[in-house]
């Protein structure tokens, strides 16, 4: 089997990660590497060395370059004179273990011992970081050659520093756990002896470095805890909600219940004269903030409350009286699409099409049809057809820590402590809200990054940040803690899209797929695209493998906000897409496990001339070997009770998972197990990769289980977890979960793809226990309960 | 001026509405950030502490219904030395934490637990612990965590809220 390298890993952006990839100077990913990738940045205050990520043009990045007065910066690697290690990690930690993640990586090249390491969290800065974000589970490709580099770059200037201070030839001197050694005389050195020489040398060559092999990694491989755990578990200030300053005021906003109303009035005087208020005052609408776009400044019209507690503005919250203008309200009811879409269930859309780029990146998209072959005659001509009708609601990120934020305003400048996914739109975004033009902006905004009590691609959206900047604007000179209620929450995300798809399939006479037809019914704004993540890829397993594909849209007009939640589309489009194939296999007379590895073919790449599309080979192998380790060939121990398999790809990873469950007579569904196996490449921190793998799986079936958004007349039903329950410990499954690393891969991220198959993986299932075919997410409203 | 026993402290509150949530008072007045808000309604359990050693949801206690029970936080269990318990040990050995904003309550149920249990069976964990949402599902991890504790457990090194009181 020929496989890729992806060590140059440059996926294709999700559209929302474009603004921040906007600025050249910042790039997303890996820069392309340069002569001379990492500048000495300086001799830190007291000595020792700093190493920083030089970022090609960026004019910022060439005067730290020169400049001595250093001691601001926050560099990777910074080696003390005492020989600790400083090790910066560039990215927001929001729960997928990155803040350890990327540090080991620097650590490993560096050759330093993990005991001597103290990770610090980076401040935001493009100059010295590039792009700063969690989401796309794209933190440890985009990031895993760059911190090599890092780590090796800082090794290096340390051995040519010893090697001078010594007096000893370079070659004869190498590393091991934070020391140079002798290698003839096994003479030792800790790296501290050599901080301050090292500062001066010259900085290498980026393509002179000398990384290590896979088998030369000491820590990379291993299971390590997360560095931050003995805050966590004593209750140390860490997350954006534990943010105190002195003399800090405490807001709530409120917002119409209706999408998109504007206040016009509120009780002003009552509001006021409670005690513990301080102000109050209205916040006007700015840009479109139906659409989700985190670094645009957009936000929703609404009555801010500032007051000397918490609690006090939140009591005050619950006395607003407001009068809204809703001339730009949403109007749209689910139940009302849910009639309009299952009267399409027989019929096409509008063609699908999509953007082509012929003349390369850059240049403006051809829309082209997505569809391939001859759909209708092969239908026509297949030994079977198979049809059905499948529906996913909307569903709310819940992540546990609320929507909060701080900023302070004054002089026109603004400093703000966020829990964001990507704080650098955070601050394009403050900027062009307070109308700060986008040269003075580095200096007149500043963002701190905290930890991220939770998500899930809630916090790519910065909404709340800026919300908080406009309150902190009226309140000059204040810092202002913003804290969302779960009600605020739950009633005012970008919330995963609901949507429908009419399938009908194709198999010949020997069962194998021959033709895909796909009518997807979702929601546009604009009438021209779908909503944020309500699109649907043309390349989705199996259309990427079928030689006929007809691909339909129907978009009904509605604008409630929608988003990226943990793999956006794919958290959706997997229930439906691999139950659906489960009804093929059903059909085709074969096993499930044989109708995919025939549907997988041969292996390699699904589309040869994209090499981030699905490998065959990588897929059939994590699904034979979760076939393998749950027995699903040998099916269910007892009557009533059943295993289902599923498979999905994206964000690069290949996940397959067999679930076991039983169904009792009065629709009780108990998860007994669920197996799981990925290939994610090579992974470098154990813990962290189960971590990610088993809390995907768990979110996964208490989604499918019982999370629905609903809206009626715009105005959104569900307000907190009494009614949008959460799967708790007492429904939580065994897990078993296994990782296949072939060699020739770098890493890819684990946070997304772990997620999506198990949703049809219990589907088939309980299908495999009782015959009954689930159609629609979540069960709860088809009489199922999860036990 | 009220004051309230916190972790083995008599904590001065000042003048406040006494319709002011235990959690926010912790919060905002003490700065114990370590209890977290996650719903306002009891669901979450990310606001739990202990009253006289048992697990409460301190989004539900209005400051003024205090009198003088000993109420323990997060910030309370370990010793003054820095030494964990049993209980937080094993979160951070088993590396149970993955965003961890519900850790703190979640501890706070399962040290409860093991305060009166010391060798639950998994029906036990599971009704002391329903009550604590983990958005990022780390529950089997909690599980495993409360077992390593609960085999680990050493008398001297667990906290007793009785003894934490007296000191006040």
């Amino acid at each position: 089997m020929k496989l890729i390298k992806n060590d140059q890993f440059s996926p294709e952006l999700p559209e929302f990660f474009q603004e921040v990839a906007k600025e050249p100077s910042v790039g997303i990913g890996i820069p392309e590497v340069s002569r001379r990738e990492f500048f000495k940045i300086s001799t830190i205050a007291g000595g020792g060395l700093a190493i920083g990520l030089a970022m090609g043009s960026s004019p910022k990045a060439k005067a730290q370059a020169g400049s001595t007065e250093t001691t601001t910066l926050s560099p990777y690697v910074q080696i003390q004179p005492n020989g600790r290690i400083n090790i910066f990690s560039k990215n927001p930690e929001c729960g997928q273990g990155i803040k350890t993640g990327l540090p080991l990586i620097i650590a490993e090249e560096l050759d330093c011992a993990w005991e001597d390491v103290d990770v610090v969290q980076a401040d935001i800065d493009a100059s010295k970081y590039g792009a700063q974000f969690a989401g796309g589970s794209l933190s440890t490709p985009q990031n895993w050659m760059a911190m090599r580099r890092a780590g090796a770059t800082a090794r290096a200037m340390i051995l040519a520093a010893a090697a001078q201070q010594l007096n000893i030839p370079v070659s004869e001197l190498s590393t091991s756990d934070t020391k140079v050694v002798h290698v003839t005389s096994g003479r030792e050195w800790g790296y501290g002896e050599f901080s301050e020489l090292a500062a001066t040398m010259p900085v290498p060559e980026a393509d002179s470095l000398t990384l290590k092999t896979q088998d030369q990694f000491k820590l990379l491989g291993r299971r390590f805890t997360g560095v931050d755990n003995v805050d966590i578990v004593t209750g140390k200030p860490l997350f954006g909600a534990d943010t105190r300053m002195d003399g800090m005021l405490y807001a709530s906003y409120t917002k119409c219940p209706q999408i998109g109303g504007r206040a016009l009035s509120f009780n002003e005087d009552h509001i006021k004269s409670l005690p513990g208020v301080v102000d109050a005052f209205i916040i006007d609408e700015n840009g479109t903030p139906k659409v989700f776009s985190p670094g645009a400044g957009d936000m929703f019209s609404g009555v801010a409350v500032v007051a000397e507690s918490t609690w006090t503005a939140i009591k005050a919250k619950r006395e607003l009286e407001i009068e809204w203008d809703l001339s730009n309200a949403e109007v749209a009811s689910w139940s009302d699409l849910v009639e309009r879409a299952y009267a399409l269930e027989d019929q096409e859309g509008e063609p699908l099409m999509i953007n082509q780029f012929l003349n390369g990146r850059g240049s403006p998209p051809t829309r082209v049809s997505a569809n391939k072959g001859d759909v209708d005659s092969v239908l026509q001509n297949a030994a079977t057809v198979v049809s059905g009708f499948y529906e996913y609601p909307y569903v709310s990120h819940a992540q546990l820590e609320p929507e909060t934020c701080v900023a302070k305003y004054e002089n026109g400048s603004v400093e703000i402590w966020a829990p964001a996914q990507i704080p650098q739109s955070g601050e394009t975004g403050s900027a062009a809200l307070l109308g700060i033009p986008a040269e003075e902006a580095a200096e007149r905004v500043v963002l701190h990054q905290t930890r991220i009590g939770g998500g899930f691609g809630r916090k790519l959206a910065n909404d709340y940040v800026f919300e908080v900047v406009a309150i902190a604007r009226r309140m000059e000179g204040v810092p202002i803690k913003l804290q969302w209620t779960r009600e605020d929450d739950m009633s005012g995300d970008y919330f995963r899209p609901g949507g429908f798809h009419s399938y009908k399939a194709g198999l010949d006479s020997v069962g194998n797929l021959t033709a895909w037809q796909d009518h997807f019914i979702t929601s546009t704004g604009n009438d021209t695209a779908p909503m944020t993540s309500a699109d649907l890829n043309p390349n989705v397993f199996p259309m990427d493998l079928t030689d006929n594909v007809k691909l339909s849209q129907t978009m009904f007009h509605n604008a409630i906000p929608t988003g990226p939640m943990r793999a956006p589309s794919s958290n959706a489009i997997a229930f439906s897409f691999q139950s659906f194939m489960h009804e093929l296999a059903v059909a085709s007379g074969k096993s499930h496990v044989e109708f995919m590895l025939d549907t997988l073919g041969e292996p390699r790449l699904a589309i040869p001339e994209n090499p981030q599309s699905m490998h065959t080979g990588r897929a059939a192998n994590v699904i034979s070997e979760v076939a393998r380790l749950s027995g699903y060939e040998q099916g269910a121990s007892e009557p009533g009770r059943g295993k289902g398999l599923s498979f999905y790809f994206c964000h690069s990873g290949y996940v397959a998972q067999v679930a076991d469950v039983s169904v009792s007579a009065n629709k009780e569904v108990k998860v007994h197990k669920v197996w799981a196996v990925a290939d994610f490449g090579f992974i470098h921190n154990l813990s962290g990769a189960e971590n990610q793998l088993e809390g995907g799986i768990i979110d996964g079936i208490s989604q499918l289980f019982n999370s629905k958004i609903t809206f009626e007349n715009g105005v959104i039903q569900q307000q907190n977890f009494h009614q949008y329950p959460l799967l708790r410990m007492p429904q939580t499954p065994e897990l078993e979960v296994a990782f296949l690393e072939p060699e020739e891969f770098s890493p890819t991220g684990g946070g997304e793809p772990s997620m999506p198959p198990v949703l049809a993986a219990v589907t088939n299932a309980i299908y495999n226990a009782t015959g009954e075919r689930i159609r629609k997410m979540p069960l709860f409203e088809l009489g199922y309960k999860l036990v | 001026m009220a004051t309230l026993q916190i972790n083995g402290k008599t904590m001065d509150i000042g003048e406040i509405d006494p319709s002011t949530p235990l959690l926010w008072v912790l919060r905002d007045e003490l700065g114990l950030v370590g209890t977290k808000y996650g719903c306002g309604i009891a669901q979450c359990g990310a606001c739990t502490v202990h009253l006289d050693g048992a697990p409460v949801r301190s989004c539900q206690i209005p400051v003024g219904n205090l009198t003088n029970q000993a109420i323990t936080t997060i910030e309370g269990l370990a010793a003054a030395d820095g030494t964990l318990t049993p209980v937080q040990e094993a979160w951070v050995e088993i590396d149970v934490p993955q965003c961890g904003y519900c850790q703190a309550g979640q501890i706070m149920s399962a040290t409860a637990l093991l305060r009166t249990n010391s060798n639950p069976s998994d029906a036990e964990i599971d009704a002391a612990m329903s009550g604590n949402i983990c958005r990022c599902a780390t529950y089997t991890r909690i599980r495993q965590a409360i077992k390593t504790a609960a085999s680990n457990m050493n008398s001297t090194a667990f906290y007793d809220a009785a003894q934490t009181g007296e000191q006040a």
